[in-house]
């Protein structure tokens, strides 16, 4: 008996089927190994496949969705799906098929049922009763902050090891002014010429 | 956040406003008003994917589309300082259209568990 999830968000909602990895003792409820999953969007061809066509399109998704926000050009391509947005607010969607002479799923979606889709892949993503191979999108932290980050690691570590040296030196030598008595030492050396 | 005081004063550190003041944000309270803004977004996702999909199809339902940028304008022009370029643009309604759109997207996108993590990087980026 197969395990069955759905996601819901407004007109979109995502179905998850499978079964539980008894070998891990996991619990009946759980989804680990997925058989099929079916995305439906209300007023628009039924979306299903197997596992290894679930991840690559919530990445299409995902990535299309975060070029549309970064002002970058929103186009995404792949053997699989093609994203692209026709004007502000109408997004292309074409889905190739796997298998050889079948048509590609083309179709349009709006800025509404994209956010759905998005809300839909993200309860998929964070569910604990799914084991799905996450994707990572909250740890995505962007080009440019990271670079930021590298460039402040970079620059603490080239002028922190000189600095702690200088300050170190300082700190020695200057201990050595309270052994050290140059008038003391210039009557020693009257003495001896003296002598 | 102690008290909504706070969240009021923090909100006239935004530079666009006509009474700004800059004080710089400390990172707990820049983590707090994104939350608050996660929060509120996923309170009020009906209304933003009402407003998302008004824009879509405007020749059959385009009064709530109208009635949101109607109000968007009336509110900067009561508290953002008119005088400043960006808020000029914000005004224009040529170009104004597309801020709107990609302001509800985001908060959109960032209703679920971990979209506090998402506003941030997406803020990070801006």
């Amino acid at each position: 008996m197969q395990n069955k999830l759905s996601f819901h968000q407004s007109s979109v909602s995502l179905e998850i089927i499978g079964l539980p990895d008894y070998s891990n003792n996991e619990n009946e409820d759980q989804i680990s190994i997925i058989s099929q999953w079916k995305l439906t969007i209300i007023d628009k061809p039924l979306i299903e496949g197997k596992i290894e066509h679930l991840g690559p399109i919530m990445n299409a998704f995902y990535i299309y969705s975060n070029l549309l926000i970064k002002n970058e050009i929103p186009l995404y391509e792949s053997n699989l799906i093609d994203i692209k947005a026709d004007n502000l607010y109408l997004h292309n969607i074409v889905l190739k098929s796997s298998k050889p002479n079948v048509k590609p799923l083309i179709f349009k979606i709006g800025n509404s049922l994209l956010s759905d889709t998005i809300n839909c892949f993200d309860q998929l993503n964070e569910s604990p009763k799914v084991r799905i191979k996450k994707t990572d999108v909250t740890n995505n932290t962007t080009k440019r902050f990271r670079f930021r980050l590298i460039n402040k690691v970079k620059f603490f570590n080239f002028v922190m090891p000189p600095f702690v040296a200088i300050c170190s030196l300082i700190l020695f030598s200057s201990s050595f002014i309270y052994f050290y008595n140059p008038i003391e030492d210039k009557e020693k050396n009257e003495l001896i010429n003296q002598e | 956040m102690p008290n909504k005081v706070t969240i009021w004063k923090l909100r006239n550190n935004n530079p666009l406003r006509k009474s700004y003041v800059n004080n710089n944000i400390k990172k707990n309270e820049f983590d707090a008003l994104v939350k608050i803004t996660v929060e509120m977004s996923r309170y009020l996702y009906p209304y933003i994917r009402e407003i998302l999909k008004s824009k879509e199809d405007l020749e059959e339902n385009c009064v709530i589309w109208n009635d949101f940028s109607k109000r968007f304008i009336e509110l900067i022009k009561e508290r953002f300082n008119i005088d400043c370029m960006r808020v000029k643009k914000l005004l224009n309604q040529a170009e104004n259209d597309e801020i709107i759109i990609k302001s509800l997207l985001t908060l959109s996108f960032c209703i679920s568990n971990q979209g506090y993590q998402k506003l941030r990087n997406f803020l990070f980026d801006f």
